[in-house]
């Protein structure tokens, strides 16, 4: 099993596992190419690197952390037109944020949405929003992800 | 110019443990008053850590906790957070409710928790700010039981826009034997940070 921190990425073929802990308003994307059963999983923190003050970790972001993914999965042999995603995170841990715009999991969740779009990487299945933090585990034996949370306890995604 | 957290000498990092001292001192009386009951606090230990590590140094990002957040203004822009793991919640709940079996996530109970989180939060930054002389005010408290990681990185998330490094007070106490503990963190910023060593200068040499 190999554990990805907070704005961290990684890749890796069958059977290996990856996983990311403690998801909030962060997402958790993960890449999936069924046939070489190579998978890739991403924690990212903010929807963009534009106008960001610190640029050095673009896994920190949506739109240069989703790229910069399916480019080092297709490096150790994935084919992008068979990537296929599936996402978890994005909640609104707490009500402080009363204003939209400060809802930093839903703008993750957009940001995700469109970045996936714009890289024609379709989203099979999410499980986002809300108000509790999840664990994730991506299966590269089978491309399963499993969403876990303190309150809805196991989601098989 | 943002202070350049790298160059925290020892002389700093003592002064602000110590501050830090007073401050879960003072705190820990208030909840002591409240429950009845002896408090112990740990020396406070203080680390900065790249914005990215800090749910992880909080106690391991996955962990279950009952977390009780207070948002800082004023002159020092930060948070305080008191993580509960779950058993002492429930400590604390029998012991202010003399119940046996307290839910944690019972409305009543959860709002218990919270106003425990607020005073310590509150009675640690007016002795913090008292001593040091600069206006801090903490937020009202926003309460969840969840994973360490999720209660953490919305606070991470703002801090990271503005800056890569976290400054991080870590406090531990402990109730009745050592059967329950808890931590409250004090997070701020490198700018605040600027601040709060001025006047550390100021006051001690």
């Amino acid at each position: 099993m190999i554990v990805i921190g907070m704005a961290d990425y990684a890749v890796t073929r069958s059977p290996e596992k990856l996983t990311t802990l403690g998801l909030g308003s962060c997402v958790g994307i993960a890449l999936y190419d069924p046939v070489t059963k190579i998978g890739g999983l991403i924690h990212i923190m903010l929807p963009t690197i534009e106008n960001a003050r610190f640029t050095d970790n673009c896994a920190k972001f949506a739109d240069s952390g989703i790229p910069y993914l399916i480019e080092q999965m297709i490096g150790i042999g994935a084919v992008r037109r068979r990537l296929v995603a599936k996402i978890a995170g994005g909640a609104k841990m707490f009500s402080f944020n009363s204003d939209a715009s400060m809802n930093i999991g839903e703008r993750n969740i957009q940001a995700t949405k469109v970045v996936l779009s714009e890289m024609k990487v379709p989203i099979i299945s999410e499980d986002v929003g809300k108000n509790y933090g999840r664990t994730v585990v991506l299966d590269t034996d089978t491309g399963v992800y499993y969403v876990k949370s303190a309150i809805k306890g196991e989601n098989v995604i | 110019m943002v202070y350049d957290v790298s160059k925290l000498t020892d002389f700093h990092y003592s002064a602000l443990k110590e501050i830090s001292n007073i401050g879960i001192g003072n705190a820990a009386t208030s909840l002591a008053t409240m429950l009845g009951s002896e408090v112990k606090v740990m020396t406070p230990d203080l680390k900065v850590a790249r914005i990215e590590e800090v749910a992880e140094f909080s106690g391991g990002a996955d962990k279950l906790v009952s977390g009780v957040l207070m948002k800082l203004s004023g002159c020092v822009k930060g948070y305080m957070v008191m993580l509960l793991p779950p058993e002492s919640a429930k400590l604390i709940c029998n012991t202010i409710t003399k119940e046996q079996d307290s839910d944690i996530k019972n409305p009543m109970n959860e709002s218990l928790i919270s106003e425990v989180g607020h005073i310590l939060g509150s009675t640690y930054m007016t002795a913090f700010s008292d001593f040091l002389k600069i206006d801090v005010f903490a937020s009202a408290p926003f309460h969840t039981y969840d994973m360490i990681g999720a209660i953490m990185d919305n606070i991470l998330i703002q801090m990271s826009q503005e800056v890569e490094h976290a400054i991080i007070l870590d406090t531990l106490f402990t109730l009745k034997g050592n059967d329950m503990h808890g931590k409250l963190l004090t997070l701020f910023d490198p700018i605040s940070l600027e601040l709060i060593l001025e006047q550390v200068n100021a006051l001690f040499r």
